[in-house]
Parts: C-alpha cells; structure tokens; sequence
C-alpha cells in the first residue's frame, strides 16, 4: 500500500479536516483497483494510515459488495438479475453464461479468466439484460452478443 | 411528447456533457447572478415558493428541508446529491450524471451558496462507472474554471466538491445510511431524531436531495418560482424524469411534465407493451410502490394527487411495465430476494422478516407453499410497518401486499397446484 | 423540568432525557434488549415500542429514542403496544434454537423472561432456522453462539465506547450479519472482555470458565470486594445455595467460586469489573495452608500460638510486615493489639504480574492490593528497599500474608509467619499460623479514593485454620507463667 499513500495524502486534503475516517472507501477503492483485491497486511496499514479502527476496515469490507479479500478471474462477469432484466432474459443469459464457461456463479474458470457472479439492479434497466464486466456495463446482452464479448475477452 | 422539459432541453450529443456545450446554453450563468445579486435566503425562498417536491422517492418538500438549516449558526452545513440510484428500475439520475453534469453542479454551488455550505459531496452507487467519470470530468473542468475552490467567480463563496463513491449497498441510497458510509463506514441507516439537518454528516447539520431535486435548482432560481410553477399541476409542480423498463417497446429516460396522462406515455410515447400483447400491470415508481391494473392506469394522470388517491405512489419514477402471462408469484420472488441481500440487518423486523419472507416465496415457487403462506407473507408485511429504523422494510411489505391484493389467486393456484399458472414466466411471450 | 404522562400518571422529566429514561428514572418498566444507560443509543430491537396518544390515533415509537415533550401522553402496555411486543418476538425468536436446555443463560434471560411475560405463544413460522455458529471462539475467555445472538450489538459498542479496545464488530448484513472479533487478536488483550457476558441479554456470548458448570438458580451471589488493585470494586461471588449442596458432589464443587460478576456500584466501578475480579477463583481455590507448624513440624494450632505468643513477649525489637490484603477490621486490630509492641510496616502483598495493565482510565489502578490505603493510614509503607525496615536489633519479623521474599528477613530474626496459602516459606518460618481468607470472612476494605465497601462470607472456615482478627488479640496476650515455648 505504500506506494498509494502520496495519492492518499492528496486525497485527505479534499476532505474537512476531521473526516478522516472518510477516507475508508475511496482507499480501500483504490487498494483493490490496484492489487485486484484488498490483502490482510492492507487492512493493518490502511488501519494506521488514516488512522481507523481497524474493526472498521474489516466492517466495510464485509458489508459492501465490491470489496473482495481473495482475487478472482481476469474479468468479472456481473450479470443482473434484478426485475426487468429477468423479465428481458436475464436468466436465459445466465444460463448461457453459464453453459459457455462452464462454471456456476461464484466460480471462476480453470484458467482464471473468467468469474462469474449475479448481482442485483445496476440502474440500467432499459438496455436489459445487462452483465457489467469488471467496471464497464455491457448492455442488450443476448446470447450472441454474449458470445461476441466472450471472444472478445479470451483474446 | 410527453409535455414541457426543464431538464432534457438539449439534444445529447458527443459533447453535450461538456462544460463548453454547458457554457454556450447559458450555464453558469445562474450561479454567477445568484452570487452577485441574490442573498442566501432569497434562494431558499425561491425554492419553497416553488413546491418542487423530492425526486428520489419521498417526495418530501424541497424547499421545507431546507428552511431547518439555521443561517450563521457556526457550524459546518454539508450537502449531498443522493446518486446512489439502487431502485430497481430506476436509471433516471443516471441520464443526468451522463448528460447532464454540469446542470447537477452548478444547481449544487447555487444550493451550497443558499445553504452556507462549504464541503458539497456526490454519493455515486460504486457500479456507476461512466457516470462516475462523466462526472468527475466535470468537476475537473469546473475547479479549472474557478468554479469551486476558493472565491468563485471572483466573489466570497468558496465550495470544494468530493465525489464519494460507495461500493454495492442499496441501503446506502437512504439518506442517513449514505451520510453514514461517507463516514467510512457499513451502511447503516440511523433512527430519527435527530433530523439529518439538525445532525447529519460528522454530527452536523446535512441537506440530501436526489440529483433530480438538485439539478432543478439552478432552473427555479433562474427563472423563478412562479414560472417553475407554471409546468405541472398545482401539488406537482414541474416534471419527473421517468425510467422505464420492463415489457415495453422503447425502454429509456423520458421527462414527463406532471399531469400528462400516463396511459399516453406508456401507449404513445414508449410504444405500449412489448410483443404486441396487452399490459398486465405497472410499477409506477420504485417497486415498493403498489403495482396499478391496466384498467387503473387508463384514468391516471402522472402527479402525486392522482396516483395517491389510486392507490400508489409516484416514487422513485422507475417504472415498470408488465404484460399479460407475466407470472407475479415469480416476480415477488426476484423483489424478496433483493430485499433480503439488501436488508442492512441492524433492527429485527426487517431483518428476520426478509430472510423469512424470501425463504417463504421460495418455497411456495419450489412447489411446497402451503396456503397459509400468503397470510404469513401479509403478516410479515405489516409487522414491517412503521417498526423500522428505515423505510426498507416498509418498502418491502408495500411491495408484498400490493401484489398479492391484486394477484392473490396466482399465489393460491401455485400453492394448490404446486406449479404457477402461467409457467412461471417472466419474459413476455412473443 | 418536563411534565408528561405515563399510563395517565403524571411524571416529571429532566430536560433532554428520552422517554425511556424518564420511565425508568420513575418506575415504570418498559422492555428492551438493546438499550443500555451507559451505552449509546442504537434503537435496533424495536422491544421497547411505546403508544403516544394523539388525536387522529397517536402512533408507535421506540422509547428508548423518544424525546419528551410537555403533556404527551405515553402508554407502555395498551392493547397495541402489547400486539407490537408479540410480533418482535416473533421475530426475535424465529432464527433463535431455543435450546435452554443447555444454554447457560436460563434463569437469567431477558429472552426468556420477555418470552414469558410478553408473548408465550409458540413461533407463527414453519420455515427451518438459519443456522450459524454454534461455538466461535471470540477469544479464549468468552465463546460466541451465533444462532442465539439477536445482534443487539451491546457487546459491540461496549468495546467501542467503554473498555475502547474496538475489539469487536458486525461482519455481513442482513440475516447473515455476525458478531466477530478484530482479526489482529485483540479482544484477547482486553482486560475488560467479559463484561460482555453480563450485558448480553440472551446466551450468545458466554464466559468459557463457566461454561455448563452450574445451572444460575443453584448459586447465589454473595457481596463482597475484589482484592486485585487499589479500586476495589463491587462484586458478587457466586456459589452454590446451602439447600443446592449436593453429597453427591465433589464437596469442593459445593464450596468454590462458581463464577463473579460485577454488583453495580456508581460510586466505584459502575456496572462494569476488569478480567481479574472474573479469575477470583484462581486467587482463592489455589492450595491452602491448612497446618499450623513449628519450623515445618506439624502441631495444633493452639501450641502454635502460644509459641507465637512467647517470641512475641520474649522480643525486644520485634517489626511486623502489615498485609495490604488485610481488611479495615483486621488492620484495627492489629494495630490496637500489636502496634505497642512492634514496629509495623505495611507491604505490598501482590505486585503487577507480567503483561498485566499497571493502569488505565476505566477501573485498572497500578496497587494490585484492595486495602493499602487503609493499612498506610495506620502504619507506613514498607521502603523500596524492603532491608531498611529491619535493624541489627531485629530480633523478631512477623509477617503477615503473602508476597515478603524470606531471603530479605534478618538471619538472626525469629519469625513469626501468618498466611493463607501453601508456600515454600511456611516450613520456614518459627512459628507458622495458617489464616482464613477474605471468602471465609465479612469484612470492609476502603479503595484508593476513600470508598469503603464491604464484603460477606460465601464460605466455612476451614478447620485448623484462625480467624486473623481474634488471632491478634491472642498474640498480644503475655504469657502465663509455665507455658511451654
């Protein structure tokens, strides 16, 4: 985590002065877009660096969904199954997500590219289903268009 | 069209989102005539005279939250735009933060100069990544621009902007658990008193609009409260940018001017049902808002007064379109489950009702309902509401009783015959 | 001063308490597992519902985070706050196991007790429990049941707001939500862990030490002091009822300290105790000495006073090593029956273990003897270096209690040895009297602020053993004539 504190003392001065402890978030944020997950020796320094409880850290990690403590696959295929996706074909996409990779959700590929997991709403209703792909949202995905983002992303 | 625009007044191209395009159709230039003509207190007025009512589900009164924050009072004031936008549904906010973020920021520096606010934040649901970047491009341009920071255009008012991004909680878009994770923490809503504008962020007094209430400001304050008034009725004033999804041909963000006929905009405006068949029912707003018949929607205008007395609510503005053959047993299953996962687990009923309820309906789907499940379901319901620290558990019940009301014989069918009697489909039929 | 109504009475209010407050303050009970006066407000359990009369039907609300204004009118048992208590317990019970047959809290459950009171109907539910874990070891004094925890979460803001080790925390949400400590182990570190225990309204955090030892209504406390530093707070020791003595059992199960648990005491240590005050058993169940002896032999006890009797008389420059242990009533008559003859000092029967907290801001305090101040008002404290007390004329130490190396005693010195314990040193000393201890004993120590508080017997004195406070009055008699030395 060291080499992000620079960053991370930047982004304390955009705070009031005693709101550190917001800093939770957007740090633990960037430790994972940096490491691809958030390891154990991260919580004790990101504890001392700010400074939190540490029981804090652990508390937001558990509760947030977007925070994980173990890496997964190259690209994390999140696909909503909320209402109006499933009434626009979120569970036939699923299923072929499923067929096609070989892997239930919460399971990633023997090769560990691919994890897949089902989410709730995204807020993207009206382009149902939708699978959002590590941070990008792929819209319509119909099973070719399924298809074609999975080629796309073995290359 | 679905009547007059305040908000989608321009066509979305690849540079619309700019603070050049903004600029050129006169953005900015509210706020610099408010900085230097007007007081504090003349824009809260403004914004009361208006009536413009709450766009993220609650409809409280914009201008009513404000008058609690005491001018000169010592202490810092904050001020959050909720775009946590979690409603099943509901991408409306979205449109803005995309389209529109300069609109959102300006209407926000005017709200902070109004409301003595030094550290303004945007609380972003994490998944929203476009948005996201949209916005804090915008931000960037503004800070270089002398928009925010110290002395803005030149005056005294000095406003900084955090854009605080959460990380997968729905529960984070009410009010006190959003100002509770920009503290750095779980999601936890809090209980009342005090007032989120007595005591909200670090204990201080805390203004949260939705990013549509907000993004209406800098139009209220530029042309006024009487002509805002002007556009939608007398108790809805304005517009509400829709979301619709579901089983309709043209899905997508429209602004509907309070009023306007609702069978028109589901009929006309987004093509009516999807597969040429017949709507079952409608979501109006948010699917805690009770679901309204085809019949119900045909003598319905789109304003608060009017979905009330039938029974509903305009809510969030997601609206859901469902067609005919569409199975609701099926379809309360997918709401309980997202309650459940979402449910923050703090107070006892909603915690242990979610969970029961969604392994009830789970069971009568799997074929092991047993009738007297649907009275559970209601019980459960009603031991939600008004016992919780939050609205979600309300919410909840809201959605379970509304359905069942109107579709109770579906329920009863799928226990006695163990199956649903429309197949358990989701997706229309084409 | 507010004036409002409960149940129709009119109660005065002082400004700015919650309705809950003001009930409590005035003897009206209302439920609650969550709320506790001296912990922050969470209003998670929602038990506490309360009716407010008001035209146009009043509502309900959680008194615990109810302001009071002038004349409202609250009920705390109306036919609809009572219907809203049944369904909270409804779902209060729905994931809990139930299983009081082997839980240790029955007899002291505000689940069961509000069960009872309040709802007494069997579960509506025909849906199986969520299960979770049913032992996870919070640390190695205090084991977690996560199907009966009804997440409270009073043990979590304990550790934020009172023994401030921020030890513990609420890991998941919804129904899936957990107690869990602090990975780095330091709930393990906080001296103040097993309060948790107390405050826990159902059977979810139990104390490892006690684990399915005894059922609560077997045992009763017994008042009494916790002699482990200078703050000397309130405690009860509990032990087995005379009528629950059982000849079946191991007779020492019939008397030991079963368990201690803090009584509250505002003007000392609140509702709270430190780790030590739990672990008093490993202080008072450790060997006993039981045998008076002369140089390691054996004799009655009463030819082993009499021998102390006659060095005492016999001694010219005889210093006495006063116990910090000894309670204000023994000090007295130490004092009044030896204090002519002896030069006393008082000495520090226990030092700080290591690792032990020396002091903090919540109880701890760096004495680790309950009566020191009491013992240094009546004779001075024994100097750093514990040789200058004695002279080339010492030609007798009487030590009384534990914790005075022998080897800083004046070879030539005879020694006159009170104590409790089995040690080493007994064996050693002229003349060796075993004495009773605190338990077997009432008493009052007085803390380091002043406060005296007393403490009662739970248990017999052991045969052969003296009671102190009539044993210095023997001492100081003379000696009559033709007894033997």
């Amino acid at each position: 985590m060291k080499h992000l504190i620079p960053e991370f003392d930047a982004m304390r001065k955009r705070y009031p002065a005693d709101a550190a402890s917001s800093l939770v978030l957007p740090c633990l944020r960037r430790i994972q877009e940096d490491r691809g997950f958030v390891a154990d020796s991260d919580i004790a320094e990101l504890a001392a660096y700010i400074p939190v409880p540490r029981i804090q850290i652990e508390e937001v990690l558990a509760h947030y969904t977007q925070f994980r403590r173990a890496p997964i696959g190259r690209w994390h295929l999140q696909a909503c199954r909320n209402l109006s996706c499933s009434m626009r074909g979120a569970e036939g996409a699923i299923a072929h997500l499923e067929r096609k990779l070989g892997i239930a959700p919460g399971q990633t590929t023997a090769d560990g590219r691919f994890t897949l997991s089902t989410v709730e709403c995204l807020g993207s209703c009206g382009t149902a289903p939708v699978v959002m792909v590590n941070e990008a949202y792929h819209e319509n995905m119909s099973p070719p268009r399924l298809d074609a983002l999975i080629e796309e992303l073995r290359k | 069209m679905t009547g007059r625009k305040l908000i989608m007044t321009f066509p979305v191209t690849a540079t619309s989102h700019l603070l050049a395009d903004y600029k050129a159709r006169g953005g900015y230039g509210t706020l610099e005539r408010a900085l230097r003509e007007m007081r504090p207190e003349q824009i809260t007025k403004e914004v009361t005279a208006s009536g413009i009512l709450g766009h993220g589900g609650a409809a409280f009164p914009t201008g009513r939250k404000w008058g609690v924050i005491k001018p000169n009072d010592g202490q810092p004031h904050y001020l959050c735009a909720n775009a946590d936008e979690g409603e099943p549904g509901t991408f409306k906010d979205r449109w803005i933060l995309e389209n529109a973020p300069h609109l959102l920021l300006e209407s926000m520096l005017i709200s902070a100069y109004a409301l003595q606010v030094r550290h303004s934040f945007v609380y972003i649901r994490g998944e929203f990544d476009l948005p996201y970047r949209r916005l804090a491009a915008a931000v960037e341009e503004a800070y270089a621009a002398g928009l925010f920071g110290e002395r803005i255009l030149g005056t005294d008012f000095a406003c900084d902007i955090v854009i605080y991004r959460g990380a997968g909680s729905y529960v984070c878009g009410e009010a006190s658990a959003l100002i509770t994770s920009i503290e750095g923490k779980k999601g936890y809503p809090r209980n009342r008193p005090p007032r989120l504008t007595v005591r909200g962020l670090y204990q201080r007094p805390t203004v949260i609009n939705n990013v549509e209430t907000l993004s209406n400001i800098a139009g209220i304050v530029a042309h006024g409260a009487e002509a805002f008034r002007t556009v939608g009725t007398a108790k809805s004033p304005g517009t509400q940018l829709v979301s619709i999804s579901g089983h309709v041909q043209r899905p997508g963000v429209y602004e509907v001017e309070y009023g306007y006929p609702l069978a028109k905009f589901i009929y006309e405006d987004c093509g009516g049902p999807l597969g040429g068949g017949k709507i079952k029912c409608v979501i109006p707003g948010g699917i805690s808002t009770k679901v309204l018949t085809a019949a119900e929607i045909e003598t319905v205008t789109y304003d608060h007064a009017a979905l009330a007395a039938a029974g509903s609510q305009v809510g969030s503005g997601g609206m859901v379109v469902i067609a005919e053959g569409t199975c609701m047993v099926r379809l309360l299953q997918v709401l309980l489950r997202f309650y459940h996962h979402e449910s923050c687990g703090q107070c006892t009923p909603c915690r242990e009702g979610m969970g029961w309820m969604h392994r009830i309906i789970d069971r009568i789907v799997a074929g092991e309902g047993r009738m007297e499940d649907i009275d559970q379901l209601i019980r459960i319901s009603k031991a939600n509401d008004g016992t919780t620290i939050c609205g979600m558990g309300d919410a909840a019940g809201y959605a379970t009783v509304g359905i069942i009301a109107k579709y109770r014989d579906e329920f009863e069918y799928f226990i006695e015959h163990k199956r649903s009697r429309l197949n358990g489909r989701l997706e229309v039929v084409q | 001063m507010i004036e409002f109504f409960i149940n129709g009475q009119p109660v005065q209010a002082e400004d700015n308490q919650t309705v809950m407050q003001a009930a409590k303050a005035n003897g009206f009970f209302i439920p609650y597992f969550c709320w506790h006066p001296q912990l922050s407000v969470p209003g998670n359990c929602r038990i506490c519902m309360v009716e407010v009369e008001a035209d146009g039907g009043g509502w309900l609300d959680i008194a615990c985070n109810m302001p009071i204004t002038r004349g409202m009118r609250v009920l705390t048992d109306s036919e609809r706050v009572r219907a809203r208590r049944k369904e909270t317990l409804q779902f209060i019970t729905l994931n809990h196991p139930v299983d009081c047959g082997i839980c240790d809290k029955a007899g002291e459950c505000t689940l069961q007790d509000y069960h009872y009171e309040y709802n007494g109907s069997p579960s509506v539910s025909r849906d199986a429990k969520v299960h979770a874990t049913k032992h996870y070891p919070l640390s190695e004094r205090i084991v977690l049941d996560n199907e009966r925890c009804i997440m409270c979460t009073r043990c979590v803001r304990f550790t934020r707001e009172v023994s401030r080790s921020d030890a513990l925390g609420v890991q998941n949400r919804g129904d899936h939500s957990l107690i869990r400590p602090v990975e780095d182990g330091a709930f393990e570190n906080d001296p103040y862990s097993d309060n948790v225990v107390d405050i826990c309204p159902v059977g979810a955090l139990l104390s490892r030490q006690f684990l399915h030892k005894a059922r609560v209504w077997y045992l009763k406390p017994t008042p009494s002091v916790c002699p482990g530093c200078e703050r000397g707070c309130t405690v009860n020791i509990w032990h087995r009822k005379s009528e629950w003595k059982l000849n079946a059992l191991d007779q020492k199960q019939n008397a030991r300290i079963d368990r201690v648990t803090p009584l509250e005491n505002p003007a000392v240590n609140g509702p709270w105790i430190c780790n030590k005050g739990r672990d008093l058993a490993q202080i008072f169940e450790r060997a006993r000495a039981g045998q008076a002896m002369l140089k390691g032999r054996p004799v009655a006890l009463q030819a082993a006073i009499d021998s102390a009797r006659t060095l005492i008389g016999a001694a010219k420059h005889p210093v006495a090593l006063v116990s910090s242990w000894g309670s204000n009533e023994e000090l007295a008559a130490f004092h009044k029956a030896l204090r002519p003859r002896f030069s006393g000092y008082v000495k520090p029967d226990w030092l700080p273990a290591p690792g032990e907290r020396i002091e903090d801001k919540l109880l701890i305090k760096p004495d680790k003897n309950p009566n020191g101040a009491a013992a240094r008002a009546l004779f001075p404290a024994l100097p750093a270096d514990a040789r200058s007390a004695f002279t080339p004329d010492t030609d007798l130490v009487l030590v009384w209690g534990e914790g005075f190396s022998f080897a800083h005693l004046p070879p030539n010195a005879k020694i006159v040895y009170l104590n409790s314990w089995l040690q080493p040193e007994n064996g050693h000393a002229d003349v060796f009297l075993p004495i009773s201890v605190m338990t077997e004993r009432a008493g009052h120590y007085t803390n380091f602020q002043g406060v005296v508080s007393g403490f009662e017997a739970c248990f017999a004195r052991p045969a052969g053993v003296a009671d102190a406070v009539t044993l210095f009055a023997e001492l100081a008699q003379p000696v009559r004539a033709g007894a033997t030395a």
